[in-house]
């Protein structure tokens, strides 16, 4: 029995775990290798040249590495700041305050999610549109100024974060809200009877006890946001002047149209190693003991 | 709020929400019905005085799309059939059997959800191509047969299955792959169906892997297809096809959520809370 049970666990595990050494662990270890190594994308594997930390440091000396580098954590960065609140204040709003609207809406702000994002960045990009665009538009009668959007250097990145948010923030709304239903509901009640404003009730039980939701939203929207591609791909090509060269857009190009594999796997191994820290530093905060109940 | 001024606060809070998440849908799908002529206004014209329908014949005239339908359709049809079936298979060992090692291994198997696939595009390019798979269905499916979200999700369900039906199954003589099919499988239809949709989803909208491995355009997706589409007609007059091919490619999307909602957002939530 015991010894029968092991090897169904044997053969019942092969195929996923196979299938996930074969397609994701060897090719990590194998971006780490071929990092080290000059070898054009049009040569047969096998035929490269040790090159030691040659690719590391010519990227520490590129100009358009860098940029590529800070415009990834910035896109990352904007768009946490906006996704957080905006996730938070909606899934409160369809919790608690909308009643019998609540799952019109929650459909309505979750749709964008199940669209490819090539569609997304399209609608946008024409909504963008400094002239045949609707936003200018509408700017225009209320008063402010037309934009460039995605072609001025100052708006590109943060148009680029819009569409995002666009897209995504019902995903994250959906979790807070499968957060908030796990707050007992008499925690409220008995605030309520010691005299607790909303405000006060808000701060001292709803956000506390989402602390684990809100960590996991951090860590999911990091991963997402690090790997952003198709808009800039579809959209911006990385312009005006780099100001949305994206790391994930700049690996494509060394590799895909450059032909610098070893380049590449380096950028490759930069971007793996930025996500591990980013994930470890979150978890790392999910896990501290002063954290409380949840 | 109570009463009728509560309806009139709920009513523009809806409405403040609703407009932006609609507005785009709505831009989309009247620039659709618009001649070439009102597209090429500015400021731009918000209605077609006599909608047609002429863009989409369009499409189908300047993109392959029917066949990027039949494209996506095996492709993401067979990574999900792929997908559940590693899933399942590995969610039971990892919730039902116990080995040393076990609970390192499933850690193991849950980083490697981290991972996007840019991180390692290179590597996983030049060995589908090493198998002769570039420019085929299968170079597209074979890397993503397995993910550590569907074990995740299928094992947080089967370990809900109580022991003891197992246990009795095992005495009855059973084996495990017929317990598995039998017993456990059958309890977990919601799961099922929402890891089937996730995995449908996510990869009939992807774009990065099938633009790497699919070349020719009588092979491209969906998506793919509506890459190609922008880039034939980016003059601002043909922008209804543009707007036309769009809305086509979204629409299995937005109606598979519309029907199958409640098992979305069900298994969106359990990743959540019990994540």
């Amino acid at each position: 029995m015991r010894r029968s049970e092991r090897v169904w666990s044997a053969i019942l595990l092969s195929p996923g775990l196979g299938m996930l050494l074969l397609f994701v662990v060897a090719p990590i270890v194998l971006t780490a290798w071929i990092s080290f190594h000059e070898w054009s994308m049009f040569t047969p594997m096998g035929d490269w040249t040790f090159v030691g930390i040659d690719n590391y440091r010519e990227l520490s000396n590129s100009r358009t590495f860098r940029i590529a580098l800070r415009n990834t954590l910035l896109y990352a960065g904007i768009s946490l700041v906006a996704i957080v609140p905006l996730a938070l204040g909606l899934g409160m709003l369809l919790f608690g305050g909308m009643g019998r609207a609540s799952t019109a809406l929650r459909t309505i702000v979750f749709v964008p999610y199940m669209i490819p994002t090539i569609a997304v960045a399209i609608i946008w990009g024409y909504l963008y549109s400094p002239l045949y665009g609707p936003l200018n538009q509408l700017l225009g009668f209320v008063g402010l100024p037309r934009q460039a959007w995605l072609g001025a250097v100052d708006t590109a990145m943060l148009s680029l974060v819009i569409l995002n948010v666009w897209q995504t923030i019902g995903y994250y709304t959906v979790l807070v809200i499968a957060g908030l239903t796990q707050i007992p509901f008499v925690y409220y009640e008995a605030a309520k009877i010691d005299g607790a404003s909303g405000f006060q009730r808000t701060w001292h039980i709803t956000l506390p006890l989402l602390r684990r939701t809100l960590l996991f939203v951090v860590v999911i929207a990091v991963i997402n946001t690090v790997q952003v591609f198709e808009p800039v791909y579809v959209l911006t090509q990385g312009g005006p002047a780099n100001a949305t060269n994206v790391l994930s857009f700049q690996i494509y190009r060394t590799a895909f149209e450059f032909g610098l594999a070893g380049q590449a796997s380096a950028m490759a191994f930069v971007l793996f190693l930025v996500l591990v820290a980013a994930v470890l530093v979150v978890m790392r905060l999910l896990r501290d003991p002063a954290g409380g109940v949840v | 709020m109570r009463g009728p001024s509560g309806m009139v606060v709920r009513g523009v809070v809806f409405a403040f929400v609703a407009a932006p998440m609609l507005f785009p849908l709505f831009w989309m799908l009247a620039s659709s019905l618009k001649t070439p002529q009102e597209l090429q206004a500015s400021p731009p014209v918000w209605l077609p005085a006599a909608p047609n329908l002429d863009a989409f014949a369009r499409v189908f005239e300047v993109a392959p799309f029917a066949r990027a339908f039949l494209n996506s359709f095996t492709v993401a049809g067979g990574t999900t059939l792929g997908i559940l079936l590693t899933s399942i298979m590995a969610g039971y060992v990892f919730a039902k059997h116990r080995f040393v090692g076990r609970d390192v291994l499933f850690h193991v198997v849950l980083a490697t959800m981290f991972l996007p696939p840019i991180v390692m595009l290179v590597p996983l390019f030049r060995i589908v191509e090493a198998l002769g798979l570039v420019d085929t269905y299968a170079g597209v499916i074979l890397p993503f047969l397995a993910n550590a979200f569907g074990i995740f999700l299928m094992r947080q369900f089967m370990a809900g299955i109580p022991d003891e039906l197992i246990e009795s199954a095992r005495i009855d003589g059973a084996s495990e792959w017929t317990i598995l099919w039998r017993i456990v499988v059958p309890l977990l239809g919601p799961a099922v169906a929402a890891l089937a949709i996730f995995a449908f989803v996510f990869h009939w909208n992807s774009f990065l892997w099938p633009l790497t491995i699919l070349q020719s355009p009588e092979m491209h997706t969906v998506v793919l297809a509506l890459n190609r589409l922008v880039s034939y007609t980016s003059a601002i007059r043909f922008q209804n096809v543009v707007m036309a091919g769009t809305a086509i490619a979204i629409v299995p999307n937005v109606i598979l959520f519309l029907l199958m909602q409640r098992t979305f957002i069900a298994g969106i939530s359990s990743t959540g809370v019990k994540g």
